[in-house]
């Protein structure tokens, strides 16, 4: 047992060169994650640093431009920056080719030159804060992005270049799946996981280009004018929306499809139970994939597009809830009469179905052209995006870091406090949120710094609960970096939940640099459950 | 079974054998040509838009673009498909030599196509027809229609972008000359060779499009 | 790697031999006029050029059919993209009539623009009128 701890990823090769130009999807997966996490937390400071403003009416913290600046910089850096590398570059990276049995995923090279193409698009992004900053919201659109002063040309190549990242680690990872299973992993003995990183990388790679494309035309319109967004040169602005919208719509699937995946995990290991309905939950994470492509115009009921438009992305906007329904039920189902055990991922993909729930339903609010036209641009649109962002892909995240911490660095955190912290999150976020559909309700518009006195008790309330809100993360983030003091490690063979794919079952906490000792064959399926016994292991 | 030493050297450690890795390099290859194909079809849409406004000013604009010297490209780039296929098709049947011959002519007839691209390009500049606020060619053909400086802004985008492939595209069969005279790339192992000849057959595809949507129609 | 599909010589020459033929039609067809339909034999032909060049010299034919599925859906999303945009962009104005076409459909920079001969040259307004006038005497 001695000699396999000093055979594992994290040790083996030594060096700070052997992790700068490692081609282990692990390393470069832990790499994604340390850089995700760094604009996890920037993100999250401007978000405080917004609540605290708000929490009284006037102007008493920051100025008006500022605060464009903040609301900026939070949105895109939190989507680019963050959930959109951070599930599929981290998580997806350590454990896909470790799902699949693989010595690694198809292109290694390839996933590191991803990894800095995301660096150097966040250089970028670092650039335009240094350097003043950009007020267009997350959203680029013109005309305004056309005029604007600020810093709109780095920030938009910031996001061009990410965007070549997620390319390409979509492209590695539909490699990967289609070529790199072991013999006897059929498609329907993959986790479901790997379904989710499927469809969330057929959306990667088919909507990501037209956003570059969509980029390059914006930063071309500031510098020669080409006029094809920009009114006052014949161009049409709302043009830019469906552009944009074309990429960002089916974006928000490739930021929750990949927690979907993970809640599909966390669920039946610590229910104890195999999955409920596996072929509906794979195939509806497909076909949340494939409807996503045509429901961008509900972000543009307001802009001016074609009635009829507006009626036919409203009818489609509908179907979404059709998988996702599905999803839900089956989770619902898989719990039932199992074992339920209350560890610290479960509680975290408790919340999840709880908070993303609420986020979906109020979805089909903002579906209906009637109710949105009022809904608009209101804090109604800002809680519910933040429900189905923050309440159900971070909190997956969170729950898929808690739940393969010991798999991929070979501790354990302290549960309790994670426990705790899990509870902050779920409080603090509904704290935080649920009073911002009340003023979306009353006519509270969004992206501004100052408010009208009756906003403010809702406002107040709100900006208290954020700050247990970013809290509790914060602490559930050092208790997780805490574990990993000297003299904490865990017994190699460990299986803290008693999962059962064969990144639990058939290589060691943390893996061996190949991953397998020898090419793992496949006993049984990953949720059988009801067939196979594999007892939660867990020694010191 | 795949680390004994029969396993050929360029086998990467994490494939079976061969196969597998020839397999995964065409598949992710064909991802790659879907986000091309995507990418410039945001430009296509721009284009479909716009002509559906100004069908009008579409059909007065692309009288101003040469259509001998768009039809001399299309041919060079057809020519040019063809021997990469052939330089594909040689080192499958171990002629070294010919693959490389095939190889050289392609990177001409790139560079040839990238020639009488230039050529356009500066008339244009010349007369003032190019693109956004930086349009100002009044002629008499076109004084009469609206915003034909859109129709030039979708034109240089398109043929840019294609250029920049096309210039791409010349560095990696520079290097495939280089791998095949060196003798890396043989009968056995081709697999760079073909993936690069998909690309630029991606290349010449687009031009298929280009050509009348800019130059006929 | 000798097992793969090698495609006769003569198969690559009838395509190439093919593509030039379909160039020389589509510029021949150019030169007539059908209206609406000039479109759509162009944008045919070149689909048939573009599939003959995806079948055979990019082998999608003989390769494993993921490889054409990948091909083809990215045509699929490509549809969607234009369609589900065109109903927007096609069906304006249908409550504000104001909205359906572009709000500047002849952008200002064109009225301080000074008229040009076909190379580009400036003319002055005065001969250009006059240059109208000489063709109504005619």
């Amino acid at each position: 047992m001695a000699e396999n701890q000093k055979q594992n990823y994290l040790t083996h090769p030594k060096g700070i060169m052997s992790w700068l130009l490692t081609l282990d999807h692990k390393r470069i997966g832990l790499m994604y994650l340390f850089g995700g996490i760094i604009f996890f937390f920037l993100g999250g400071v401007l978000a405080l640093g917004m609540r605290l403003e708000l929490a009284a009416p006037g102007n008493d913290f920051v100025s008006n431009d500022t605060y464009n600046n903040m609301y900026t910089l939070h949105g895109a850096i939190m989507i680019f920056l963050f959930i959109i590398p951070a599930i599929p570059g981290a998580l997806g990276n350590i454990l896909l080719p470790l799902m699949l049995g693989a010595k690694d995923v198809a292109f290694p090279r390839l996933n590191l030159a991803s990894f800095y193409i995301y660096t150097i698009g966040a250089l970028f992004v670092m650039y335009t804060i240094i350097s003043g900053g950009v007020d267009t919201g997350w959203t680029f659109y013109t005309p305004y992005s056309t005029t604007s002063t600020s810093n709109v040309i780095p920030m938009t190549m910031g996001i061009f270049v990410i965007g070549f990242s997620s390319i390409l680690t979509g492209l590695n990872f539909i490699a990967t799946i289609h070529k790199m299973r072991i013999p006897g992993l059929t498609w329907y003995k993959l986790p479901l996981f790997v379904w989710a990183l499927y469809g969330t990388s057929l959306v990667q790679i088919t909507a990501t280009p037209v956003i570059a494309i969509t980029m390059v035309l914006l930063i071309l319109e500031r510098l020669l004018g080409i006029g094809i967004f920009d009114p006052a040169l014949g161009g049409d602005p709302v043009l830019y929306q469906h552009f944009f919208w074309f990429y960002s719509h089916p974006a928000v699937y490739i930021m929750i499809l990949p927690a979907f995946g993970i809640i599909s995990e966390i669920i039946p290991v610590h229910s104890r139970k195999k999955v409920w309905g596996y072929k509906f939950i794979a195939f509806s994470t497909l076909s949340i994939a494939f409807i996503g492509f045509l429901v961008w115009g509900h972000h543009m009921f307001t802009s001016g597009q074609s009635v009829f438009s507006q009626i036919v992305f409203s009818f489609i906007t509908y179907f979404v809830g059709i998988p996702t329904g599905v999803k839900i039920f089956s989770w619902m189902l898989t719990m039932y009469k199992g074992q339920v055990s209350f560890t610290p991922p479960m509680l975290y993909a408790l919340s999840f179905l709880f908070l993303f729930t609420i986020g979906g339903l109020t979805g089909i609010f903002l579906g209906a052209v009637a109710l949105d036209i009022h809904l608009h641009d209101t804090y109604f649109v800002v809680a519910h995006f933040h429900y189905v962002m923050q309440g159900g892909t971070i909190i997956a995240f969170l729950g898929g870091l808690h739940h393969w911490w010991p798999k991929s660095m070979g501790t354990m955190y302290n549960q309790t406090v994670a426990s705790i912290c899990c509870l902050g999150v779920f409080l603090g976020f509904n704290g935080t949120f649920f009073p911002q559909f009340l003023l979306g309700l009353r006519g509270m518009p969004r992206r501004y710094a100052t408010y009208d006195q009756q906003f403010a008790e809702l406002h107040n309330y709100s900006s208290f609960w954020s700050g247990i809100l970013g809290l509790s993360i914060f602490i559930s983030i050092m208790n997780l970096l805490w574990s990993l003091r000297k003299n904490n490690k865990l017994d190699p063979g460990t299986n803290p939940w008693g999962g059962m794919t064969l990144e639990w079952t058939h290589t060691t906490s943390p893996p061996h640099p190949h991953n397998f000792e020898e090419e793992p064959v496949l006993e049984h399926g990953p949720y059988d459950y009801d067939k196979v016994i594999v007892e939660p292991t867990f020694k010191k | 079974m795949s680390h004994d030493n029969s396993s050929p050297k360029f086998l990467q450690h994490h494939f079976h054998d061969v196969e597998q890795q020839y397999e995964t390099a065409k598949l992710g290859m064909w991802a790659f040509i879907l986000t091309e194909v995507l990418t410039f079809g945001g430009l296509f849409v721009a284009y479909v838009v716009y002509r559906s406004w100004y069908p009008e000013m579409f059909v007065g604009a692309n009288l101003l673009l040469d259509v001998n010297k768009g039809l001399l490209n299309t041919i060079v780039l057809i020519t040019s498909s063809l021997t990469m296929v052939l330089a594909v098709w040689a080192i499958q049947k171990k002629n070294q030599k010919l693959s490389l011959f095939m190889l050289i002519a392609t990177f001409l007839f790139a560079f040839m196509f990238l020639g009488i691209k230039y050529l356009e390009y500066s008339h244009k500049f010349e007369v003032g027809q190019l693109p956004g606020e930086y349009y100002s060619y009044m002629g008499p053909e076109i004084a009469h229609l609206n915003n034909p400086h859109i129709f030039f802004s979708i034109y240089f985008i398109m043929t840019g972008l294609h250029g920049l492939h096309v210039a791409i595209g010349m560095g990696l069969i520079a290097w495939l000359i280089y791998a095949t005279a060196k003798g890396n790339l043989n009968s056995e192992y081709y697999t760079p060779m073909e993936m690069i000849g998909i690309f630029w057959h991606l290349v010449d595809l687009i031009w298929i499009y280009l050509f009348p949507l800019f130059y006929l129609i | 790697m000798s097992e793969h599909h090698i495609t006769p010589l003569k198969t690559y020459l009838a395509v190439a031999g093919t593509l030039f033929f379909l160039t020389a039609v589509t510029v021949w067809v150019s030169y007539f006029d059908f209206g609406s339909f000039n479109i759509i034999i162009a944008m045919g032909v070149a689909t048939m050029k573009a599939s003959i060049v995806a079948l055979f010299f990019m082998h999608l034919l003989w390769d494993d059919k993921k490889n054409l599925t990948m091909f083809v859906m990215s045509l699929m999303f490509l549809g969607i993209f234009i369609t589900v945009t065109l109903l927007d962009t096609g069906f304006r104005g249908g409550v504000n009539s104001e909205v359906e076409y572009p709000i500047n459909n002849r952008a200002t920079f064109y009225d301080s623009l000074p008229l040009t001969d076909t190379h580009g040259h400036p003319v002055d307004e005065h001969s250009a009128d006059q240059h109208g006038e000489d063709e109504d005497h005619h």
